[in-house]
């Protein structure tokens, strides 16, 4: 039992890459700043990341070397939608002169 | 009081700081680890040694694989990682303050990148620091500035806690720093880090088993940028090409959308008026 402790196993890594994705689902879910909600968002990403160079670790081999490639494509990515995102909060922000998403209603209907 | 919180933050990437950097000379000192030698432990047991059946032999017993993955001092490691992660993640989408909120998300990222070291994903973890905790949170601090008032309190640490953690914090990365920059020379690990004479597969022919790619990647080698690299200019290199491309359409997308227009400027201005 108290293997779990000492004994690492790929395991771990995913369940702590699951728990930090459920940590940026709540952030998305119940945070009302456009800001926080994006950083949550990056959360979940790094979750993905995680998950992916968990299991390169894991197959090991050139396989794994791809997965580290996927993990690179997927952080330029990620760098790519905080450009984006952030600039879409910095011109919603302009013209509402706030960021809370619970206001944003403008396409609900 | 926010202060109080950034500062909080502010220790917690220092302290997630300190133990990357003390994870990274744990591993430099462990013996030439095994990538594989978690297969032995994994539920892939059997694939594992399939897929190298000669690095099996090689191993010889089965019973205790050496390995970084399987000593307890990584355990250590992961356990702290972990827990900052998992705290770091939980302070920014708890705070009120969005500068304390990124603080721990810089936190947050130093442990991932401590999480990927061990994960034997160098060449990631130094790209998760310098792009996320560097490029990206700058950008978040960027938007928050411009988003929010500017505080009526000056930035400072308050607090003996505080001024403490700042001094400790600058002597270690001095210490640090000096350290690095004073055993430079005559460094072991500059052995490790210094390009080996490693066949590469050059074929006339150009059949796709005879790829440069295919190469095995040497032991040590896994996950270095030395390995990635060679996987992502090669085989990779169109999704690599495709990237910037995304890149530079985010950029300009970026400037198109944050770029203050003219019906807002005149509709502010209609707003001022009426």
């Amino acid at each position: 039992m108290s293997q779990i402790f000492y004994e690492l196993t790929v395991s771990h890594f995913l369940i702590l890459a699951a728990a930090l994705f459920a940590v940026g689902t709540v952030g998305v879910l119940m945070r009302r700043n456009a800001l926080i909600v994006m950083m949550s968002i990056e959360l979940m990403l790094n979750a993905g990341n995680l998950t992916v160079l968990a299991f390169a670790r894991y197959h090991g081999g050139l396989a794994g070397l791809e997965g580290h490639a996927l993990a690179f494509v997927i952080i330029a990515v990620a760098a790519a939608e905080a450009a984006v995102g952030l600039a879409i909060v910095v011109a919603v922000f302009r013209s509402r002169r706030h960021a809370d998403i619970d206001r944003l209603t403008l396409l609900k209907h | 009081m926010s202060v109080r919180l950034a500062t909080r933050a502010i220790a917690i990437m220092v302290l997630a700081l300190a133990l990357v950097g003390v994870g990274a000379s744990a591993v430099a000192a462990q013996p030439a680890a095994d990538p594989h030698a978690g297969h032995a432990h994994g539920p892939g047991e059997h694939g594992g040694a399939q897929a190298q059946p000669q690095r099996a032999a090689d191993a010889g017993d089965h019973a205790e694989p050496v390995g970084f993955q399987n000593s307890r001092i990584a355990a250590l490691f992961f356990w702290i990682f972990a827990g900052l992660t998992l705290g770091g993640a939980l302070f920014v989408i708890t705070r009120k303050n969005l500068i304390a909120a990124v603080m721990g998300m810089v936190g947050t990222f130093f442990a991932l990148a401590g999480l990927y070291a061990m994960l034997y994903a160098h060449f990631l973890a130094v790209i998760q620091v310098l792009v996320y905790a560097g490029a990206i949170m700058v950008l978040f601090v960027f938007v928050v500035m411009i988003l929010n008032r500017p505080e009526d309190e000056p930035w400072a640490l308050q607090g003996l806690l505080g001024k403490a953690l700042a001094g400790l914090a600058i002597l270690y990365l001095v210490g640090r720093l000096s350290g690095v920059l004073w055993d430079v020379k005559d460094s072991p690990h500059a052995a490790v880090a210094a390009p080996r004479p490693e066949p590469v597969a050059v074929s006339v022919r150009g059949g796709a088993a005879e790829h440069p790619a295919a190469a095995p990647p040497a032991q040590e080698d896994w996950g270095s940028t030395r390995a990635v690299g060679r996987v992502l200019f090669s085989e990779y290199l169109f999704p690599f090409e495709a990237v910037s491309l995304v890149l530079l359409v985010a950029v300009v997308g970026g400037i198109a959308v944050a770029r203050p227009h003219k019906q807002d400027e005149d509709r502010r201005s209609d707003e001022v008026s009426a």
